[in-house]
């Protein structure tokens, strides 16, 4: 089975997809890890659990697991369950049958970041901190000069790297050699935050609407500019040789092979969207990215061809979060609507 | 110059003032009364608010520097982080209140409602609310140049505390707020009572009102200013206004007298146009709209307001006749 997109049937027909609606706006969406489970972090406390196989009847919701709105949301790496984050200041642990129990409670902070490492780490912003989920034990880091506003692991998950005012701190991990953290500077607000694939750079979009990166090895950095909002969603290939990054109204690549991306311009493919990309995700195997625009449009884009097919029209809903299947076949997708859209790409 | 619409954008009041003033109080009045909106409101720290139906969000006043190197280009970004936050809940807002602490600038709050495209495409800052302790006001002016500069941004002044002193004291207080600040609408109150439409939802930001009335300067003896003196001054055209070399003038100003200009605001006749165009600034930043239309036979005025230090009105007049048809 593999994705083609000269496949005439693109051009054709929308592919199958399953779309319930909700009445509160979506902040986060993740799969489970082995693909069996879409959730989706809604407005109103919900977290909805619904089967992957967009055939299979979804279940009736459940009660709201947090206070206010679920803010974030990422697969358990060492269950079939998930992790959610509110404005309640609580993480969770969702099981697969959507039992929860508390790993933290903050009372006051946000919880607006979570990441999730293979190794089985988790790791959450609130307010200034850090936290630190792993073999059952909860570990704190910080405080940050600011909120931290974006973190993600390296490559191994020896390290996590926040975002805050003034630059970035990346902290390591270890619990046997103390390891100082290290600070890369960079003024104004950073607000969102990926590390590569391939562990060597880490990438920022600044409040500004520039995207700052550093090589991590050699603590040297570079700025790309000429976005015109915001860039709030970044996203690496699973090779590292590309960085998406959403505020275009086509997919744009920065190369980071070779010599890297200085002085040359970003690789931009596809049909031009409705609006400007608002989310953006990399596919977890192959050249392929799909990126949700602030109208609802929704494409699949293809690096290897240049090419890109529409996945959903605009419907004037800005597509709030993407994420896919680990086999790269199944894209969930939320909107600041309540619809939570399941896509199956195999046709 | 950005155009901002006004429909379906979340009035924000900011609402500011020395500790100890009555900002609390009239918090408190505002969540408690019966009024029917649901409100959100963002404190420094919980404090002994009565809430119920609303919800409180506790802020930390994480001011940043844009990356332009200005020191007034100042962003409070976890405001920015916390109306995004706002806009993700199910239930929606009749208003957002923003409390800041008492020794806060309230530049940071007012300009992040004028740089951030996410904040201004979701809220419009509808009022900045100054509380005054009459009692205390004037040893806080000695204490530093915070009080001075929450007159400064203010659109409504609560002149609070009244029943703690004497009609002299009282008048001398005003004076002095009037000599900072002339365009201002200034509510005497005992234990922050004030009618909450005074204050709430008035679109007092966007003007309309405000710079129809001059406000006359009857007990003011205060001609003699210091050069650094936070002051107020208007200038008027009643010829059309030219909007190329307007926003030319007004563009290199800001640029060269932002830091010394906490607010700018006008409304202006522009050649040709059938309805007011109106701006406001917060220091270098600031955002316009088409405002009212003009009435059959009207007089078709300009009229730009500047609060701020070092303003040399003659100069600013001079200026702004070049701008004009
Ligand atoms: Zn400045």
């Amino acid at each position: 089975m593999k994705i083609d997109l000269a496949n005439p049937a693109w051009q054709q027909t929308l592919p199958p997809a399953r779309s319930l609606a909700t009445d509160a706006p979506v902040a986060a969406c993740a799969f489970n890890r082995d693909g069996t489970t879409v959730a989706f972090a809604l407005g109103d406390g919900q977290v909805r659990l619904l089967p992957a196989d967009i055939k299979t009847p979804p279940p009736e919701a459940a009660a709201p697991l947090h206070k206010g709105v679920v803010l974030s949301l990422v697969g358990d790496p060492t269950s079939d369950g998930f992790v959610s984050g509110g404005d309640d200041g609580r993480v969770l642990r969702i099981a697969a049958d959507g039992t929860a129990t508390e790993l933290l409670a903050q009372k006051g902070k946000w919880i607006e970041h979570l990441v999730a490492h293979k190794t089985g780490a988790v790791a959450a912003s609130a307010g200034k901190a850090m936290f630190l989920f792993r073999d059952g034990e909860v570990r704190e880091f910080g405080p940050h000069p600011s909120t931290v506003a974006g973190l993600d692991f390296s490559k191994d998950g020896s390290r996590v790297a926040c975002a805050h005012y003034g630059g970035i701190t990346v902290w390591s991990l270890s619990k046997d050699v103390a390891l100082p953290p290290r600070r890369f500077a960079w003024q104004g607000s950073h607000v969102a935050l990926r590390w590569s694939t391939d562990g060597k750079f880490i990438a920022t979009g600044t409040q500004e609407n520039d995207i700052h990166v550093w090589r991590v090895a050699q603590a040297t950095d570079m700025r790309m500019q000429g976005y015109p909002a915001k860039v709030k969603s970044l996203s690496w290939t699973a090779d590292a040789r590309f960085l998406y990054t959403s505020s275009q109204p086509v997919f744009t690549a920065w190369p980071f092979s070779g010599k890297g991306p200085e002085g040359k311009p970003p690789l931009q493919f596809g049909d031009e969207g409705a609006g400007l990309m608002t989310v953006v995700a990399a596919h977890p195997v192959e050249g392929f990215v799909a990126g949700g625009y602030d109208s609802g449009e929704l494409q699949l884009g293809d690096i290897r061809t240049r090419r890109s097919v529409v996945l959903k029209m605009a419907d004037g809903a800005a597509i709030t979060c993407l994420a896919w299947s680990p086999d790269g076949f199944k894209l969930a997708v939320g909107n600041d609507r309540g619809d939570l859209l399941t896509v199956d790409l195999r046709r | 110059m950005a155009t901002s619409q006004t429909s379906a954008q979340v009035p924000v009041t900011v609402l500011t003032g020395y500790l100890g003033a009555g900002k609390t109080t009239l918090l408190n009045r505002i969540l408690s009364e019966q009024h029917g909106k649901k409100y959100a409101v963002i404190v420094n720290e919980f404090g002994e608010l009565g809430v119920d139906n609303d919800l409180v969000v506790n802020a930390d006043e994480e001011v940043f520097e844009m990356n332009n190197g200005c020191i007034c280009c100042t962003v409070r970004g976890d405001l920015i982080r916390i109306i995004e936050g706002l806009m993700k809940r199910k239930d929606k807002f009749d208003g957002i209140l923003v409390e800041t602490t008492g020794l806060a600038d309230p530049g940071p709050v007012a300009q992040t409602f004028f740089t951030d495209d996410d904040v201004k495409a979701r809220t419009r800052l509808d009022a900045i609310v100054t509380v005054i302790d009459a009692k205390h006001f004037f040893g806080q002016l000695e204490q530093g140049s915070e009080a001075e500069q929450q007159v400064a941004f203010a659109d409504v002044i609560l002149l609070n505390k009244t029943d703690l002193v004497s009609a002299e004291e009282l008048r001398k207080v005003e004076d002095r707020i009037r000599g900072i600040n002339r365009y201002a609408r200034i509510f005497h109150t005992q234990k922050s009572q004030v009618e909450l439409d005074a204050i709430l939802d008035k679109g007092a930001f966007d003007l309309g009102r405000i710079l129809e009335f001059e406000p006359d300067f009857l007990h003011s003896g205060h001609d003699h200013h210091h050069e650094d003196e936070v002051r107020s001054l208007s200038i008027t055209a009643d010829r059309p206004v030219d909007p190329d070399r307007f926003q030319k003038w007004m563009g290199a100003l800001l640029q060269i007298k932002g830091g010394d200009i906490f607010r700018s605001k006008g409304i202006l006749a522009i050649d040709g146009a059938p309805r007011r165009y109106v701006y406001q600034g917060v220091h270098m930043m600031m955002d316009s709209a088409w405002g009212t239309p003009w009435k059959e036979g009207e007089t078709r005025s300009s009229k730009l307001v500047f609060i701020g230090r070092n303003l040399d009105g003659d100069n600013l007049q001079r200026g702004f006749e070049e701008c004009l048809k």
